[in-house]
């Protein structure tokens, strides 16, 4: 199967090779890692690799497979979640507000064209400031905010329609 | 035979006035919860306050009693005067604590509960108003002879001109209202000066409803070292210690420490003094913080927190005592004493719903799972459980870890492994990333600054092997999911892969 980090286009090619009691054999790319893991009482478990070991724990929550690796936390998406958006064209068609604030910078117009990770608008909630990125390649169809607005936790600030064809 | 228990009357041995019966705690999360309990030691009945995202958060259940107070908007709950104060009339609260955020620094609060004969557990409206004001309390320490940046109180053009060219470039704007990094704007060169100027006075004016604005000279590799002071009624003034907060990203502290690592004791006999000297001057009760800027041998006053600080736990553990009893004490018109001479070393670390590898963007979510560390020197102040929502309504502190030790480096690598053993599945957060500050060589070295971040953890990512840990996690998520019988015994976050197709095709 193929994985990704939330956050990161990068796929990693992953396969359970084998799993036989607590030993695991898995390619991740062209490694083979080998592991074992020991289930715990807590529902979580003892991954070991290299004689490293790593209490570990993991969910499902909608379309990501949520982990944690110790202090370290990590959300994957399966490609097939990835790939059925990538086929509308556009990781998202709107930039919402992930939390109710205030814009401070709005970094594009109507009509530019920008590229995945681009920063598009600064907003500024509990004394945080968050900037919001493209996703994916698009085009700014139309800023819905101006610098200064407040705006409510899921407000639409910038709507994306696909880039041209090139 | 029966063996009754001991009904424990806290009010009667706690040297409780009888003044106070029970507090309402104004404030959510880890910082209510740590209220409610010292209340408890105090012989206080406590009242909790909740907005609708927090009808199942901790501090609701862990009071005597809670009341609704307005939807999940921080303006109509937690930042609404009228509807707390209508909690605490309608509860017979006799007492309020403001925590920190929210409603502690607002002097119209502390007059509404003055207003309404009940306690304000923090200093007088006056005061705050005074300190909360930046260029007025700058005045009141140049006026009590401590040390400010050099600065000028102007946004006409000639004057900052010839401030500028006198300290030289860069200098800083800020703006009288601002605070806690908000409100600041750095100028590099004379060019920028200008509109620099009306910028800032502008974004103060829209910020803060007020456009004034100083200028001071801008310091190129300070540490922020703050004195913990507590002052009472009876004008007793003492002071606990020092903290360093250098560690801060934007502005906001990540890791504090005390005592300040390589401070002389010349220095902060200095500090102390200084911030007692102010504290003195403004009239200053119950807890509060004098910040200053350190650079080299010379230190600045940067301003006064009026209200207990998040990091306020790293003083406990060295002075071994709990500064919201003390500041209950003081409400209830008790005296401060002299602190007990402190011991060893303690460092705290704030633990953020957050993506430390995407830019530190909020983070929001439930909690799956949770592990806590324990041990000798260790504690945890949080309100998370399993099951808590961190919604994006409020900031995300999701918890702080704080390590004692008899030394910084026992304290150091008792909080590196106290990370170690923290799994907070769920929500995205910086417990790895604080993990990987505090075992550097630069904290170990207490490079400290507070360019700390941006000199030694800009670009930080988590290292490859725990990625591929993380990546054979996810497979046996998947392999666990695709063999429920094997695991149908127990109840465990494993149990939400259930019915996942994970390998099957799915449309």
């Amino acid at each position: 199967m193929k994985l990704t980090r939330a956050g990161d286009s990068h796929e990693i090619d992953v396969e359970l090779i084998s799993r036989d009691g607590t030993t695991i054999q898995v390619r991740v790319g062209d490694r083979e890692i080998a592991a074992k893991y020991t289930p715990n009482a807590d529902g979580g478990g003892i991954l070991t690799i290299d004689g490293r070991r790593y209490p570990i724990f993991g969910a499902r929550r909608k379309d990501s497979i949520l982990v944690s690796v110790g202090p370290a936390s990590f959300e994957f998406k399966p490609a097939e979640a990835a790939l059925r958006r990538r086929a509308r064209g556009l990781a998202a068609t709107t930039i919402t507000a992930p939390m109710p604030g205030k814009v401070l910078k709005v970094l594009v117009r109507d009509g530019d064209l920008v590229e995945a990770g681009q920063a598009l608008v600064v907003i500024e909630a509990m004394k945080m400031e968050t900037t919001l990125a493209a996703e994916s390649a698009a085009m700014v169809k139309h800023v819905r905010v101006e610098e200064g607005q407040t705006v409510d936790h899921g407000a639409v600030l910038i709507e994306l329609s696909p880039p041209p064809a090139s | 035979m029966t063996i009754a228990p001991v009904a424990i009357d806290c009010a009667s041995f706690v040297e409780s006035m009888a003044r106070l019966k029970k507090l309402l705690v104004a404030n959510r999360g880890e910082i209510a919860l740590r209220i409610i309990r010292s209340a408890r030691l105090f012989g206080l009945k406590t009242v909790a306050v909740y907005s609708a995202a927090d009808a199942k958060s901790a501090h609701v259940g862990a009071a005597d009693e809670a009341i609704a107070i307005g939807a999940a908007e921080a303006s109509k709950s937690y930042l609404n005067i009228a509807a707390i104060i209508a909690a605490a009339e309608q509860s017979g609260a006799d007492a309020i604590h403001p925590g920190y955020g929210f409603l502690s620094e607002r002097p119209e609060f502390a007059q509404a509960a003055a207003d309404g004969q009940i306690v304000f557990v923090g200093p007088r409206p006056d005061v705050m108003a005074a300190l909360g004001d930046k260029v007025a309390a700058r005045r009141i320490a140049i006026a009590a002879g401590v040390p400010v940046v050099p600065g000028i109180e102007t946004a006409e053009i000639s004057s900052a001109r010839d401030f500028a060219a006198q300290v030289g470039y860069p200098i800083l704007i800020k703006a009288a209202a601002g605070g806690g990094g908000r409100g600041m704007r750095v100028v590099a060169e004379a060019s920028q000066l200008e509109n620099a100027l009306e910028a800032a006075a502008r974004e103060a004016a829209a910020a803060f409803g007020d456009g004034r604005i100083f200028i001071e000279k801008y310091l190129a590799h300070p540490r922020h070292i703050e004195i913990q002071i507590l002052g009472d009624e009876h004008g007793n003034l003492v002071a606990l210690g020092e903290r360093d907060c250098s560690i801060q990203r934007r502005h906001q502290k990540i890791i504090e420490e005390s005592p300040a690592p390589g401070l002389s004791s010349a220095m902060r006999a200095k500090m102390i003094d200084a911030a007692l000297k102010l504290a003195r001057a403004a009239h200053y009760t119950n807890a509060g913080t004098a910040e200053f800027l350190v650079e080299g041998d010379n230190f600045y006053f940067l301003e006064v927190n009026a209200r207990l600080q998040v990091e306020h736990p790293v003083t406990e553990m060295r002075f071994g005592c709990d500064l919201v009893c003390e500041q209950l004490r003081i409400a209830s018109g008790g005296e401060v004493s002299e602190p007990a001479a402190p011991r060893g070393v303690a460092i705290e670390c704030r633990i953020n719903a957050e993506d430390p590898e995407h830019d530190f963007r909020p983070a929001t979510g439930s909690v799956l799972h949770l592990s806590v560390p324990g041990g000798p020197g260790v504690r945890f102040d949080s309100h998370m459980t399993r099951g808590s929502e961190v919604t994006p309504w409020y900031d995300g502190l999701l918890g702080k870890l704080i390590c004692y030790g008899a030394n910084r480096e026992e304290a150091r690598v008792r909080l590196v492994n106290a990370l170690g053993e923290l799994s907070l599945l769920g929500v995205t957060n910086n417990a790895a990333y604080l993990r990987d500050i505090i075992a550097s060589e630069q904290f170990r070295d207490a490079k400290l600054s507070t360019h700390f971040i941006d000199e030694f953890f800009s670009g930080w990512k988590i290292g490859k092997h725990e990625i591929d840990a993380a990546i054979l996690a996810a497979v046996i998520a998947a392999s666990e999911d695709a063999a429920p019988q094997a695991i149908s015994n127990r109840r465990s976050p494993w149990d939400g892969l259930n019915n996942f197709e994970l390998w099957g095709s799915r449309r």
